[in-house]
């Protein structure tokens, strides 16, 4: 997920001519760290069911078993069948089709608004951590303030100023989650500063951007990698609450979060509308949070990311 | 001799752990005597703490075993119910753990921690079990021990948390105590006075002691008997004169040829023998300090678990025992 | 922090009187709305009026229906508060009993239910669970109502139909986040030094488990109860609107749908205000309950 950026093309030090005992972080290793996973059957298990349900996201037009846009007035409201799995809307569109369908948007929303975090809150709790002093206290004063406001209520409230539609809600959930993110990297920043390895590699004049991608980055990874996923599960979740309140992707295309508005209206005649889509958002929160748990006790034993469910 | 207020026969723990059954205690066998101090040493990891631990029952139930016979005055402290375990804790044996800074309950007072084990087993009353913690403080050298009782223990240093410790421990005058590494997390002067109070304590009750320690310095100082612990046996055993003075088995001797001097560096480790202890998942088939020993004298060393013997006669009327193939002419 | 609000609800795209009159009114109307809102003046004494009157109380008129913004404000509070009050209520009900056996018990059939249960609970969105409850309990079963609000007051049985399957909705989701934390706080407190000295000294099991483990394990609790209770006071928003709950959640998504601005300023700024509150709260709470702190 976080490819860290070699610094090849501009070596910034002049290679020390002799091996100095400034011995690398142990690096993760990846062949392990998948192992050990692999033999965490939960994780394992929720890591397979995510990349199936990304699979659907991206090959949606082609698995659907039918145009999730096709209405059919011959067939509205029809409870679950074999032509119709998850049963039809008031359309008589195909619900299971609408699913899949709807998974590549909460994905789409998800990944991207995770991603802006990811790197915006990394960027500024590395330029917190390693720079400390006033460039710290301005920033992370910041973050506390971001942080104090409630997460649901500060998305509505991004996306209600600037409008709603798919690329706002992308930016208003990557906001609320800014603030962890800038957390959990300034943290193993700190932690790693003052490590005898970073200040021999300063003595021997490293610059602050080879020292950041050698030493810094490596290090912070796993937690950040961990929160990763955790996020990931609550941006799914943020998509769902946006879309259902109308402010997040528009209709007719499908997501989970408008579907489960639109099936409210339907409640009392058709279950399997609410249900399908309810239980999709489940399983790949569900996904998510059980991989970032895997994830923490194989690469953050000393638990530095937040606990799950500190988001909500 | 008196009769044996603790006698541990034969004494073997076993630790389940995620990389296999840990064997942390091998048929550890000693006595203990009213009002004599036995030293119980050895390098980290050498089972001595597990060792204590198992008596009163403190390892988790459901991955320690214990077997063997462990009797306090003539009771199995091994298979009592837990309910006369309960009893015995306090009154029989009184423990001393190793780090003052957590071993007491940070959001209770001195006193409350204090009157909770006097009133576990006895019938005072509120104020008298308030009056006699007040008492004990001061006989354990709390400065004002009026106020201290009413102190939380972050208020006081780590020597003076040590101190309400013993107190604890002392509470209700136990026949034996047990102190695991009770100074090594404090300076060399409040190290000196604790074991002070300790020995002051000691010969007004007539109370046996176990004090498990990996500094040689203090067992020259408190001890009357030494018994050197590896990879969960007994190597050698004696009176301190015997043991620090003509030591006999090789891991012994690397412990002494370690340390510096003895009259000035209290701190020094032990682990300065090359190598490290074996890792108790994974003990050797012969005699379990062979991968590390300098000597290596004999055929049997690889192969066979050398038997505690008498080494010579000793002093005091004890005899001095050694688990050795390499004693022989050996010995100073 | 005010700033912070009042800037945020300012990059508005778009004319906030326009939107809120619509298409049809005359200039006339449009002036006198901008004049009476002080939006013709400059953004900064903008703000210096509003925060101004903020702190006497008057967070301005609402342009939809010309109530003053701290009466509706006031007329909703009620609602979400004891919405988040009984959520919490049903939280602590889980949580408490559900963390602590599991601590206890690790690995044994509580301790996995609790573990799967609490999973869930973070990863059900509330709105869903609150659609199926209501398909279940109101639907199938037929035995509470869908949803609505009716005063204590006057009819405290209907109340209590009407506020069970809200409440029950949020608390699941925070009963499981409190659920994982008294079991890890509990499994810590079990695991540490003071619990082996009481152990030690022969103190009876029951009581080095309320003395030494639960009020240990506890006093941290009294932090992330009111951490959760400030998230309840915000996070009831969409449960608000599914059970048509008439709090503040419903009155801040009318406003947003309204582009209703003193309003929303209005709810966001509360919002705050209560998460502040609340923290503030629980540290004075935490410092007279914790003696590492009181004595400082």
């Amino acid at each position: 997920m976080t490819q860290l950026p070699t610094p090849g093309a501009t070596p910034a030090a002049p290679p020390p001519s002799e091996p100095l005992p400034t011995a690398a972080p142990p690096r993760p290793r990846w062949r392990e760290t998948l192992g050990l996973l692999a033999r965490n059957p939960t994780a394992a298990v929720s890591a397979v069911v995510l990349v199936l349900i990304v699979l659907m996201a991206v090959f949606d037009e082609t698995l659907a078993p039918d145009g999730p846009n096709d209405q059919d007035p011959s067939r509205q409201l029809q409870p679950p069948s074999w032509s119709h799995p998850f049963g039809t809307d008031e359309f008589g569109r195909d619900i299971l089709s609408r699913v899949v369908l709807g998974a590549a948007t909460s994905l789409r929303v998800g990944f991207l608004s995770v991603a802006f975090a990811l790197v915006v809150g990394t960027l500024i709790g590395l330029l917190a951590g390693y720079y400390g002093r006033w460039v710290d206290d301005t920033l992370m004063r910041l973050m506390d303030v971001l942080f104090a406001f409630p997460a649901v209520l500060l998305a509505i409230a991004i996306v209600a100023i600037r409008g709603a539609g798919p690329a706002n809600a992308i930016l208003a959930i990557g906001i609320v989650y800014v603030p962890i993110f800038a957390r959990v990297t300034r943290a193993s920043v700190l932690g790693v500063r003052e490590e005898v390895y970073v200040r021999a590699s300063r003595s021997v004049g490293a610059s602050d951007w080879r020292l950041i991608t050698r030493h810094v980055l490596p290090n912070a990874a796993p937690p950040i990698i961990v929160q990763t996923s955790i996020s990931l599960a609550f941006a799914v979740l943020a998509e769902a609450a946006l879309s259902f309140l109308g402010l997040g992707p528009r209709r007719p295309n499908p997501s989970w979060g408008l579907m489960l508005a639109d099936g409210r209206g339907f409640i009392d005649q058709a279950w399997w509308y609410t249900v399908f889509p309810g239980l999709a958002i489940v399983v790949t929160v569900l996904c998510f949070n059980l991989l970032g748990d895997g994830l923490r006790d194989v690469l953050d034993p000393r638990q530095r990311t937040l606990m799950a469910g500190g988001g909500r | 001799m008196t009769a044996p207020v603790l006698e541990v026969e034969d004494l073997r723990v076993d630790l389940r752990t995620p990389r296999g059954t840990a064997h942390v205690v091998n048929g550890l066998s000693y006595t203990v005597g009213a009002g004599e101090t036995v030293a119980v040493v050895g390098e980290s990891g050498s089972g001595k703490s597990v060792s204590v631990l198992a008596l009163l029952g403190l390892l988790p139930a459901r991955t320690a075993t214990v077997t063997g016979r462990a009797l306090l005055d003539g009771e199995d402290l091994l298979t009592m119910s837990p309910e006369r375990l309960r009893q015995v804790r306090g009154p029989g044996v009184g423990m001393v753990f190793q780090d003052p800074m957590t071993s007491l309950n940070p959001v209770l007072t001195v006193g409350r921690q204090l009157t909770e084990g006097l009133r576990a087993h006895g019938s005072l009353s509120k104020a008298a079990a308030r009056a006699r913690a007040v008492e004990l403080l001061g006989e354990v050298g709390l400065p004002d021990p009026g106020r201290a009782v009413d102190r939380y223990p972050h208020e006081l240093s780590g020597g003076m948390r040590q101190r309400v410790v013993i107190a604890i421990a002392l509470s209700n005058s136990p026949s034996l105590l047990i102190a695991d590494e009770a100074t090594t997390a404090l300076d060399v002067t409040v190290q000196a006075q604790i074991l002070d109070l300790v020995e002051g304590l000691q010969t007004e009750h007539g109370t046996g002691v176990v004090w498990i320690t990996h500094d040689l310095g203090v067992v020259a100082g408190i001890a009357d008997r030494v018994l050197v612990m590896y990879g969960g046996r007994c190597v050698e055993d004696g009176t301190v004169d015997d043991v620090l003075e003509r030591p006999v088995h090789p891991y012994t001797r690397g412990l002494l040829g370690a340390l510096p001097d003895l009259a000035t560096d209290d701190e020094a480790d032990l682990a300065t023998i090359p190598g490290t202890p074996p890792p108790p998942t994974d003990l050797p088939a012969g005699c379990v300090f062979w991968p590390r020993c300098p000597v290596r004298g004999d055929a049997r060393c690889e192969t066979e678990q050398p038997p505690l013997a008498v080494v010579a006669a000793g002093t005091g009327g004890l005899p001095h025992r050694a688990a050795t193939w390499c004693a022989e002419g050996e010995a100073s | 922090m005010s700033v912070l609000v009042f800037s945020l609800i300012h990059l508005v795209r778009g004319d906030p009187i326009r939107l809120a009159l619509g298409t049809r009114f005359s200039q006339e109307t449009y002036d006198a709305l901008r004049e009476r809102s002080g939006l013709d003046l400059p953004l900064v004494q903008q703000y210096v009026t509003w925060a101004g009157r903020a702190v006497t109380g008057d967070l301005g008129v609402s342009f939809r229906s010309g109530d003053t913004v701290t009466s509706l404000i006031a007329e909703r509070l009620p609602a979400t508060l004891t919405l988040a009050v009984a959520a919490l209520l049903v939280a602590l009900v889980i949580a408490l009993p559900l963390g602590m056996l599991s601590a206890l018990h690790p690995r044994s059939f509580v301790d996995r239910l609790a573990t799967v249960v609490s999973q869930f609970g973070i990863s059900v969105p509330d709105f869903w669970l609150s659609i199926m409850l209501i398909l279940v309990f109101a639907g199938t079963l037929g035995v509470l109502p869908s949803g609505g609000y009716v005063a204590l007051t006057e009819d405290p049985l209907g109340w209590l139909q009407r506020l069970v399957l809200p409440a029950v909705a949020t608390g699941v989701v925070s009963g499981s986040v409190i659920t994982r934390f008294v079991r890890s706080s509990m499994l810590e407190a079990l695991g540490s030094d003071h619990v082996r000295t009481a152990q030690a000294k022969g103190v009876p099991t029951r009581q080095v488990l309320t003395w030494h483990v639960l009020r240990n394990a506890l006093l941290p609790l009294v932090t992330v109860t009111g951490v959760q209770l400030a998230y309840l006071l915000s996070g009831v928003v969409v449960v608000e609107i599914v059970f048509s709950w008439p709090g503040l959640g419903q009155l801040a998504y009318q406003a947003v749908r309204d582009r209703d601005f003193p309003v929303l300023q209005g709810a966001v700024l509360l919002f705050a205000l209560v998460f502040l509150v609340i923290n503030l709260l629980v540290d004075l709470l935490y410092s007279r309950i914790d003696p590492r702190i009181a004595r400082r």
